[in-house]
């Protein structure tokens, strides 16, 4: 659905995007996962025709995406990363406004405003000016304001930065849902917890490049371990690593053993033996792989730096 | 006191981070103090008008009468015109019957008509003639105050040769003469000098009053002057202007349209900046929207706003201090319309050029006083100097002035005004040209 091609964009002496190449599938959730001025917003901005690379091309849909032609923009809708919206104008002003630019009128636009802001719970608010919203309320409606006209692409910039977490969740179960319909989600994030939790592909991006592209478990799996589980090394515990052995590659640091597991072992068996050996839960420390360890992994730097 | 002081030291740093606000701070009121004195020509040694155009009309063959011309021509608050060009560039003498047409045709504000009689038939006296489109009240009242000042210090030789011609009439021409010769005489022996050239002088009607008249102050009360105003008749015709119904009002009205206009639109181009932080622009643009649908809409805005703030302060005005504004009311129109085009296209300028909507604030406020004070919305263009004159020219606060002055001053009809128009458009488009390229090329829009 869309393609970018050996994408170079540079601000001055800055490269903001360097040879980026990325194909987006219709119906995918992708994740776009890096830190602050990672070039995400780049890309975006670079997907909705706001800026022209440098270098490559883009294209959605097999037709190309440019900064002077407008004509792709009806199939795609952006979700700035600030509120986008007119504070005081209402809700309802507000969504008209937006879905007019797309040329809807009429009943037509009055049905979709209704589902829209039915849909992210501020039908009784509609009159109200948006300034008087939570950030919550007022990042719902900068969703809704991206999707008035139906779009097949979405490009969500950070939509959830500073709101609750009730919000934030709303947002995720309204994208889900969306998601179902068909609709093709980019959406740029740098918190893990977002993409692992929406995403069914993920490119890690930093210092404009993207460094990383695959599903959840496939980026997880580059991490030179998958689960670690440590505990200290003692007379009542020689006996567990010794039977742990069988099941993965225990290595003694310190005072400390560490067990990673072989592949298609399962924690249950793991805790069956403790048990068995009659040791404390307490004594275990158990660390599963995260995008944050793939992040550090890939790029040797932490998501938050 | 520590924590005063940390917080003083804070604002300090904040102050001086902001090059905005050091600007608005420091620089702006000097270059403002520096225009504004240019403007009232300050440290000038003269701060009356400069090079008023004043037409002047001889019909009389005295001498003197030259003289009276030719004195007004070394004055340096007027330009006079004594000359028509004709349309194939040739030129002729100005007649009497030519400047009423050019003065509503806002060719020259005031002219001189030194008539054929301008010695009294009847009598002792001076006839003369002032016409003038007073639609500044201080400008006409100053330039009033020279004519006659001119007019007196030329006087007395025609005054002379006024009485000299009622002699001849009661004594005869042979019986003046020997009038004359008696007090030639009279004179050389007490005062001693030529006989011959006093006689001659005595005969050109020159008694040396003219150094009572130059002794005359001002102001000053039962003066010389008031006599020879008494004997000297200058009859004065207001020939634009005349059935103005409020005209101290309708005067001002323009300028201080103007001014708030400016301030209302430059704050509508700040407002691009509210609209790029809260990422509407790219909002805006990641639909099917272009920059110039943007600009042109906010262009559109500032146009309508400013034409319905106009013609609110107007009816204001009507309201108010009775001004006419229904009488042309179509050419009011016409006229707003092209001024709130040229102060849009200001605004859209600003925004295209500052970095930041401080900025863009400070520049504005810089250069609505400085439009305002230079374009004649506080001050008579004519009293400052040449060069500022010339710069009054440049602003659109000067054409949008004129244009008000012409509708609602003048009454002047919408073909009259097409060439004021054409010049505020003029403005507009070549201002929005600069905006738009500024535009596609700046940063507003990254």
């Amino acid at each position: 659905m869309l393609k970018l091609d050996h994408i170079t964009k540079r601000y001055g002496a800055l490269t903001a995007l360097d040879d980026v190449s990325l194909n987006i599938a219709p119906g995918e959730f992708f994740g776009l996962l890096g830190p602050n001025g990672a070039g995400k917003t780049t890309l975006m901005s670079l997907v909705a025709g706001l800026r022209a690379p440098e270098a490559g091309g883009i294209t959605l849909d097999g037709k190309p995406v440019t900064a002077a032609d407008p004509s792709t923009r009806v199939s795609l809708g952006l979700v700035p990363q600030s509120i986008a919206l007119y504070e005081d104008l209402s809700a309802e002003q507000n969504l008209r406004i937006f879905g007019e630019l797309y040329g809807l009128r009429g009943a037509d636009l009055r049905q979709r405003i209704d589902e829209a802001l039915t849909a992210v719970q501020l039908a009784d608010r509609r009159r109200d000016q948006v300034k008087t919203f939570s950030g919550g309320m007022q990042r719902r409606l900068n969703l809704v304001a991206a999707l008035l006209h139906r779009p097949k692409l979405l490009l969500c910039d950070e939509p959830t930065v500073g709101i609750d977490p009730q919000s934030r969740n709303a947002i995720f179960d309204f994208l889900e849902a969306r998601v179902r319909d068909g609709l093709t989600v980019i959406y740029s994030t740098h918190y893990m917890e977002e993409a692992t939790r929406l995403c069914s592909r993920i490119g890690v991006i930093d210092h404009g490049k993207i460094h990383a592209l695959g599903t959840l478990e496939e980026l997880l799996a580059r991490l030179p371990f998958q689960e670690e589980i440590s505990f200290p090394a003692s007379p009542l515990t020689a006996g567990l690593a010794a039977r742990l052995a069988a099941h993965g590659e225990v290595t003694t640091g310190g005072d400390q053993h560490r067990f990673h597991p072989a592949p298609g072992f399962k924690n249950s068996a793991f805790y069956a033996l403790t048990e068995e050996l009659e040791l404390s839960s307490r004594l275990f420390i158990s660390e599963r792989p995260t995008l944050e360890a793939v992040f550090l992994h890939l790029t040797g730097r932490s998501l938050r730096e | 006191m520590r924590i005063i002081l940390t917080l003083l030291r804070k604002d300090f740093a904040n102050f001086f981070r902001d090059r905005a606000a050091v600007s608005l701070t420091f620089l702006v009121p000097v270059a403002l103090i520096y225009i504004f004195g240019q403007v009232f020509g300050l440290n000038r040694k003269d701060t009356g008008p400069t090079g008023v155009r004043l037409a002047v009309v001889n019909q009389s063959d005295n001498p003197a009468a030259q003289k009276l011309v030719d004195a007004l021509k070394a004055e340096k608050s007027f330009r006079v015109l004594t000359n028509r060009v004709n349309p194939d560039k040739s030129e002729r003498p100005l007649r009497e019957e030519d400047l009423r047409p050019m003065i509503r045709n806002r060719e020259f504000r005031f002219a001189l008509v030194i008539p054929a009689d301008v010695i009294a038939s009847k009598g002792i006296g001076l006839h003369l003639k002032i016409l003038s489109d007073p639609r500044n009240e201080i400008e006409t009242q100053t330039v009033n105050g020279l004519l006659q000042k001119a007019i007196f210090s030329n006087v007395p030789q025609l005054l002379g040769q006024s009485l000299q011609a009622g002699a001849k009439k009661y004594l005869g021409g042979e019986r003046l003469e020997q009038f004359n010769g008696a007090v030639a005489a009279a004179v050389t022996k007490a005062f001693g000098g030529d006989l011959d050239e006093t006689k001659q002088a005595l005969a050109s009607g020159d008694f040396g009053l003219g150094a009572v008249a130059d002794a005359a102050t001002p102001g000053a009360a039962a003066t010389p002057t008031d006599f020879f105003s008494r004997i000297v008749k200058i009859e004065s015709e207001q020939v634009v202007g005349k059935d103005v119904k409020s005209p101290e009002a309708t005067r001002v009205v323009g300028g201080w349209a103007m001014m708030f206009l400016l301030f209302a639109l430059s704050a509508s181009a700040a407002a691009f900046f509210d609209e790029k932080k809260a990422g509407l622009f790219q909002r805006l643009l990641s639909a099917p929207v272009r920059r110039s649908h943007i600009l042109w809409s906010r262009f559109l805005y500032g146009v309508l706003l400013g034409l319905v703030q106009l013609t609110a302060l107007f009816f204001a005005g009507r309201l108010l201090y009775g001004i006419d504004v229904l009488g042309n009311f179509g050419s009011l129109l016409v006229i707003c319309t092209a001024a709130a085009a040229a102060c849009t296209a200001f605004g859209m300028l600003l925004a295209s050029i500052a970095p930041t909507a401080a900025a863009a604030n400070g520049l504005a406020t810089f250069l609505v006083l400085t439009m305002s004070a230079t374009g004649g919305a506080w001050f008579p263009v004519s009293f400052m100097p040449e060069f500022m004159q010339t710069i009054a020219r440049f602003t659109l606060v000067y054409w949008s002035m004129e244009g008000f002055s012409q509708v609602l001053w003048a009454g002047q009809s919408f073909l009259q005004i097409l060439p004021t128009v054409g010049i505020l458009l003029g403005i507009a488009a070549g201002v929005m040209a600069v905006a738009v390229w500024r535009f596609n090329r700046g940063p507003l829009f990254d």
